[in-house]
């Protein structure tokens, strides 16, 4: 366990902590001007002196994030679905769907606002525009490689149609589907800046802004800690999705089920049953 | 007979212009063990299908326990090569797949999965999930769901074929203890010849082009039986016919 931990979790962050390290010695001794590039306590401290008003920007992202991944997610999951279920649907729908990926991101912003205001909508709709792609294609995949003699031992039993899609081919879809949320997650946070980008009204109002504002006031520190703070959103919520998938498939690395109330309760039964 | 469990009357059954299976005619005897050998595209696996009523048949009749089950599903245990177990689910959760896909899960269910694991010797395994057995202990779990489906007739499609000779002679033993307690009416394919004889009361020889049954041969090796079957004359005998049947000449 502790072994486990030590490779989990403390080297990542010693590679995060010699990469900053690395930062710090190349402006040191190429003598980088701080208005080019900033140290990265300089760049840290320049987001925590300005906490106060930062913290509400920060939270608004990873609200736009959250939602607008969970709505692509439901989203991606259903086209996949629907895709995987009827193949009419399946040449109807993908058409649209990959020509929506091809629509550069940074042009929906302006329709989006005529369509939703300047409000947190049109950046949910830009995230979980580009987070549904991702899902949609690996659940698809996921379900039509469902091993088709399982679904033939389905049938033998006598199992009907909504049932096997339940208990065979949504878990077998696990991996794939997880495969699709991982790099919808990666996404996301990227979704959400490209939102405030294209749908925000005054520099105040968004993450995205106060960094673009930041710039053209040349404080170059606030701008490399504003892109710290995304980058940390987006790390957080990719683990947050990861930590998901290992709770979700434990049969993944364990030998033997853990003990779940629910058994725990039968195993009394049977016990009393044998005396 | 009365005592047929399964009747198939002229079921026959093509692909296009192949015909798999030539109109066929057998009666199965309830409680007995019949192997069926043949080589590959000799129309097994399409007997076996139509007969668990995955595939309908062309014509002809299918009857189980004088009921006509033609061309539906639900009537039968039905095993493969392949273990198909699902990884997401622990031994016992597997034992239980198919009420899983039929219905709720009932502690009947359950407490019928833990006694037939503890009964062949799987007990110490049930909460332990598939990838953490061997072949030989996935193949047994596979059979324990294809058993407590309380069907009367199993439908084992090469169930041993992907195992090594050894845990094969095992399996085989285990099976015959396992048919033997619970008098279940076994359908075996195989393309082992040795084991076809050793496991069964009868012998169903099929050959391709079409695929039909070419021969029908009772099987007079007296049980129980051990390994020193293997060299029994009555053994010899019987499998040697069924060579000359499977590969021509001499017989």
């Amino acid at each position: 366990m502790r072994r486990t931990v030590l490779r989990n979790v403390a080297i990542p962050l010693l590679s995060i902590g010699l990469l900053l390290l690395l930062w710090q010695g190349i402006v040191v001794v190429f003598d980088v001007k701080s208005y080019i590039a900033p140290r990265p306590l300089a760049a840290i401290q320049a987001v925590t002196d300005n906490w106060g008003l930062l913290w509400p920007l920060i939270l608004g992202t990873i609200r736009e994030t959250i939602y607008g991944f969970f709505y692509g997610a439901l989203l991606g999951f259903g086209f996949g679905v629907i895709m995987a279920k009827s193949s009419f649907l399946h040449r109807l729908v993908y058409p649209v769907l990959v020509l929506s990926q091809g629509v550069p991101i940074i042009a929906l912003g302006a329709p989006l606002v005529l369509i939703l205001g300047f409000g947190v909508t049109p950046k949910i709709v830009i995230v979980a525009w580009i987070v549904f792609f991702p899902v949609t294609v690996n659940v698809l995949a996921g379900l039509s490689h469902v091993d088709k003699d399982l679904l033939n031992l389905a049938r033998v039993y006598g199992a009907s149609r909504w049932r096997t899609f339940l208990q065979i081919e949504i878990p077998a879809s696990t991996t794939p589907l997880f495969a699709g949320l991982k790099i919808g997650a990666t996404y996301a946070v990227t979704g959400a800046i490209i939102g405030e980008l294209a749908s925000s009204s005054s520099s105040g109002e968004s993450l995205a802004l106060y960094q673009q504002h930041a710039n053209s006031n040349f404080s170059t520190a606030a701008v490399y800690g504003v892109t710290m703070v995304m980058t940390v959103i987006g790390i957080s919520w990719f683990m947050l999705v990861v930590a998901s998938e290992v709770l979700a498939t434990p049969w993944q690395r364990r030998t033997v089920a853990r003990r779940s109330l629910f058994h725990a309760r039968d195993d009394v039964n049977a016990a009393t049953s044998d005396q | 007979m009365a005592n047929d469990l399964l009747q198939l009357r002229d079921v026959g059954k093509s692909f296009g212009a192949t015909l798999a299976l030539e109109a066929t005619s057998l009666d199965i005897e309830d409680g007995s063990f019949v192997a069926i050998v043949g080589p590959s595209g000799c129309g097994k696996s399409t007997l076996f299908n139509v007969i668990a009523g995955l595939l309908k048949p062309d014509g002809g009749d299918v009857r189980l326990d004088g009921e006509l089950v033609t061309g539906t599903a639900g009537h039968v245990g039905y095993m493969l090569q392949k273990d198909l177990l699902l990884p997401w689910r622990t031994v016992e959760d597997n034992i239980t797949m198919a009420a899983r896909l039929t219905r709720r899960v009932t502690n009947d269910d359950r407490d019928e999965a833990r006694r037939v694991a503890r009964q062949y010797g799987l007990g110490e395994f049930l909460r332990y999930y598939p990838h953490a057995l061997s072949g030989g202990m996935r193949q047994r779990v596979a059979f324990m769901r294809t058993l407590v489906t309380r069907h009367p007739l199993l439908l084992l499609d090469e169930p041993f074929g992907a195992l090594d000779a050894q845990t094969r002679l095992e399996m085989q033993q285990w099976l015959l203890q396992v048919w033997k307690d619970t008098g279940r009416t076994v359908l075996f394919i195989t393309h082992d010849v040795d084991e076809s004889i050793f496991l069964s009361d009868r012998v169903l020889v099929m050959s391709p082009r079409p695929g039909r049954i070419v021969a029908d041969l009772a099987n007079p090796v007296a049980r129980p039986r051990d390994l020193d079957v293997l060299t029994d004359p009555q053994f010899v005998a019987l499998k040697k016919q069924i060579l000359h049947l499977l590969h021509g000449g001499g017989g």
